[in-house]
């Protein structure tokens, strides 16, 4: 019954026009009217499932979208008693606003106000977890439930972190235009963390939800991409852009058929992404062009080097080595430090990462931090204290991970028991 | 080849709680399942409350409607062609619609001459 020749969806479009409707709404309603700009795209979605299953996909579905979400809006705003006395202002700021992206080429506007989404959800008055959920529902159209997949959590508390930001940017009257120029590097320091956090919210392995964890990773990848084409790009920009990539191109090698992780070194380089590993490389010419060097600057030159040795043998350990010491004078993240001591491991040996790791017990971010003490059980199991790596495997195990994370952790601590039995005999 | 209507209620919850993503998903598998070959025609119903029609002393009243009382409306219909009811269930079981609604069956009326 279907013509043949009928136009087929492009991948992830309806989530991909959800953001960018939403965008585009908000920006002509205003941001204390984000709830009509989210309602209109959801109803486009909902009509064109309702419609497109008997007649076929319309010739311009993305104009279709957003033709359906617009004229949802005008005639809300006309009969919402809440609008009282805006509607007639909301409608003509609709009226005359729409035209332009109902009629033409809408591309450059429409990654303007997606920008200035992005840089509203990543305000400094909302709290890092709301910033991320916020960029997620609605720049990425993803929906509260997969929030909550993506980060473990429960949908009623996404949905709540999300109703409390609303609020707040209603009450405190955040606006989608652009910071002034004192506040601007700042923010976009801001939203730099904010697609990063998203961005390794993806990356940490989950069996069961691959896809939309790359699906995640690769929203990050084009929000980040998005923003060093825009005016605010910026080497470190470019820089954050080339560190996604090069870890993404990693991703169809980080877990074997059976969904089990496999770590770097045992990857199979043939698996990796050669188009990211492209684009990364491309973003890191272009990233060291200026003169500054941030932290993502020296994040990308660990993955650069990773990527660029031709075999797991060939990788240029001390380079890393002192790409993380370098990292180490410009952060004081624990984590950072922690994979320092990994490296530390494959240059100096055992007992130097057990000197590096030591401090790291103390320190309250890894309290209950799954990969610390894994850690600790890998470099005291390289050094024959058999026990206490078993108790490190142990306590590894008793903290939050994912499952692929949890089976390997259990073969660990399974191969340290067999050892320790072996060296008794 | 007789023909049956498979009529969709639709359970317009269960659409919401879908994201982008999903619903995508649904119009691609309904497409889908609309080019098996015996698929034979379709429409979908605009969802907004539509008009009923009964006799009202000698003349007839119009009342907005039907509302029904369950959260279920009628979202559209598929025809098919199938030797028999078993086989024109047989047929249905697959269809996306499912989880979405309910799918009524109803076999068209022939007459013979």
């Amino acid at each position: 019954m279907q013509e043949s020749g009928s136009p087929v969806l492009l991948e992830h479009l309806f989530r991909r026009e959800s953001g960018r409707i939403v965008a585009w709404l908000a920006g002509l309603l205003g941001s204390a009217h984000l709830q009509l700009a989210e309602d209109a795209a959801q109803e486009a979605m909902l009509r064109a499932v309702q419609a497109w299953p008997f007649e076929g996909i319309p010739a311009k579905p993305e104009a279709w979208l957003f033709r359906t979400a617009y004229n949802y809006a005008i005639s809300s705003v006309r009969r919402g008693a809440v609008f009282r006395s805006k509607a007639d202002a909301l409608v003509a700021a609709l009226e005359t606003g729409a035209q332009p992206i109902l009629d033409l080429d809408r591309e450059q506007s429409l990654r303007d106000d997606e920008l200035r989404m992005v840089f509203m959800c990543c305000h400094p008055k909302l709290a890092p977890d709301a910033q991320v959920a916020l960029s997620l529902k609605l720049v990425g159209g993803f929906s509260t439930e997969e929030i909550a997949r993506i980060f473990f959590s429960d949908p009623s508390t996404i949905a709540q972190r999300l109703v409390r930001a609303k609020r707040l940017i209603r009450e405190q009257n955040l606006t989608l235009a652009m910071p002034s120029k004192p506040h601007l590097e700042r923010r976009l320091n801001s939203v730099l963390k904010v697609i990063y956090l998203l961005f390794s919210g993806g990356y940490a392995a989950h069996s069961g939800e691959e896809l939309i964890r790359s699906d995640v990773c690769l929203e990050a990848l084009r929000l980040g991409r998005l923003v060093a084409s825009s005016s605010m790009g910026a080497p470190r920009v470019d820089a954050l852009v080339a560190l996604m990539a090069l870890q993404a191109a990693r991703l169809p090698a980080r877990t074997n058929t059976t969904g089990d992780l496999v770590l770097l070194e045992e990857q199979d380089r043939k698996l990796w992404d050669d188009s990211l590993i492209a684009l990364g490389f491309s973003y890191f010419d272009r990233s060291i062009a200026g003169d500054q060097i941030s932290e993502w600057h020296v994040q990308a030159a660990i993955a650069a080097t990773y990527a660029s040795a031709a075999s797991s043998a060939e990788i240029d350990w001390s380079s890393i080595l002192e790409h993380y010491d370098q990292l180490m004078q410009m952060t004081d993240s624990p984590v950072v430090a922690l994979n320092r001591a990994v490296v530390v491991m494959k240059v100096h040996g055992a007992e130097a990462a057990l000197a590096a790791l030591t401090p790291l017990a103390e320190n309250n971010a890894l309290h209950k931090y799954h990969l610390l003490s894994a850690t600790q059980g890998h470099v005291l199991a390289a050094l024959g204290r058999l026990d206490e790596a078993k108790a490190a495997f142990s306590a590894a195990l008793e903290c939050h991970c994912t499952v692929p994370e949890k089976r390997f952790l259990q073969r660990q601590l399974a191969m340290v028991s067999i050892e320790r039995h072996e060296t008794r005999k | 080849m007789p023909q049956y209507v498979l009529l969709l209620h639709s359970d317009g919850e269960a659409w919401k709680k879908l994201s982008p993503e999903e619903m995508q998903k649904k119009v691609e598998k309904y497409l889908a399942w609309r080019n098996k070959p015996f698929v034979v025609g379709g429409a979908g119903l605009v969802r907004d409350t539509g008009r009923v029609i009964r006799a009202k002393g000698d003349g007839v009243s119009v009342t907005e409607g039907p509302f029904s009382e369950s959260a279920e409306v009628m979202g559209g219909f598929y025809t098919i062609e199938a030797a028999d009811f078993d086989e024109a269930v047989k047929l249905s079981r697959d269809i996306p619609h499912i989880g979405l609604g309910t799918i009524e069956i109803r076999q068209v009326m022939v007459y013979n001459t």
